[in-house]
């Protein structure tokens, strides 16, 4: 009884020391919208998210587990998805750029964006995680008040597998 | 590094975020004689979004017909749902990504929201 028991110990010892580990490393895209936006209103014709403006820049976070899989496309808003009733026409500028990498080599991304219309587009050629901010102006017809109510605006932030 | 990354993308997830898996899927016959399938994955954890919408398109980004249960899915905080996609074997050639899109409802104060797309590319 003993014999069989000593003998069931190493059985079971012999196989916990063969147990093996097995995981995956699959490739993945997470969007995360970090920071909300928030317009800023310093003159009476102009709504900016700009923090000199008194507004503040959406961030976004891009996190990508294996490199050159995927590239981000970001768009600054050219229209409001809500405003009051506006008769004059909006003009929309904007900038996106980086404003944090978790690995230095990250940092040439905005040397490298591709610019077109209001969609920048990065490659993510590095693994790892990026915020990127998003800036947007509108600028309301000629010297014109924009009518008092809630606007808002969507940026538009794509992952796309290459 | 890699251990990193996974930490980081496992707690990203459950921050407020947007994944849909796999990167490269691959295109199966189905059932049904003709008809394709293959199965994505979707993570909601993004708080202000319930819906999400899915499309297949080609290399020029125009839409290629497919079939799901729902184009439009409802996603809870934090569910993960599969999702099969049928492609006619015929647009198997055509067809290069398959992607969701967040659906923002409108509420609340003057500022900018963000809507998030992942599109996945077809091997």
């Amino acid at each position: 009884m003993k014999k069989l028991f000593i003998l069931l110990f190493c059985a079971f010892s012999a196989q916990a020391a063969q147990m093996e580990v097995m995981g995956n490393v699959a490739s993945k895209c997470v969007v995360t919208p970090d920071t909300a936006g928030v317009f800023g209103n310093p003159t009476s014709d102009v709504l900016s998210t700009d923090p000199t403006d008194g507004g503040v820049d959406p961030v976004v976070r891009f996190d990508v587990i294996q490199a050159s899989s995927y590239k981000a496309r970001i768009s600054y808003p050219t229209a409001f998805s809500a405003s009051p009733t506006l008769n004059d026409t909006v003009v929309w500028t904007g900038d996106v750029a980086t404003s944090q990498v978790s690995d230095t080599s990250m940092s040439g991304y905005d040397a490298a964006k591709v610019e077109f219309d209001n969609v920048t587009e990065f490659s993510l050629t590095v693994a790892g995680s990026t915020w990127f901010k998003t800036e947007s102006q509108a600028d309301y017809g000629y010297g014109k008040a924009f009518p008092g109510g809630v606007y808002r605006a969507i940026v538009s932030a794509e992952c796309i597998a290459i | 590094m890699h251990r990193y990354l996974i930490l980081l993308l496992v707690m990203s997830g459950y921050a407020s975020a947007h994944s849909f898996v796999p990167t490269y899927p691959e295109l199966k016959p189905s059932y049904v004689e003709g008809i394709l399938y293959t199965t994505m994955s979707l993570f909601n954890a993004r708080k202000d979004v319930e819906y999400y919408e899915f499309g297949v398109f080609n290399a020029e980004w125009e839409k290629v017909p497919f079939a799901m249960q729902n184009k439009i899915m409802r996603f809870k905080h934090l569910e993960k749902k599969k999702i099969d996609i049928y492609i006619r074997e015929k647009d198997k050639q055509e067809v290069v990504y398959i992607c969701s899109k967040s659906k923002l409802i409108i509420t609340g104060a003057s500022k900018t929201s963000v809507s998030s797309r992942v599109c996945s590319k077809v091997k």
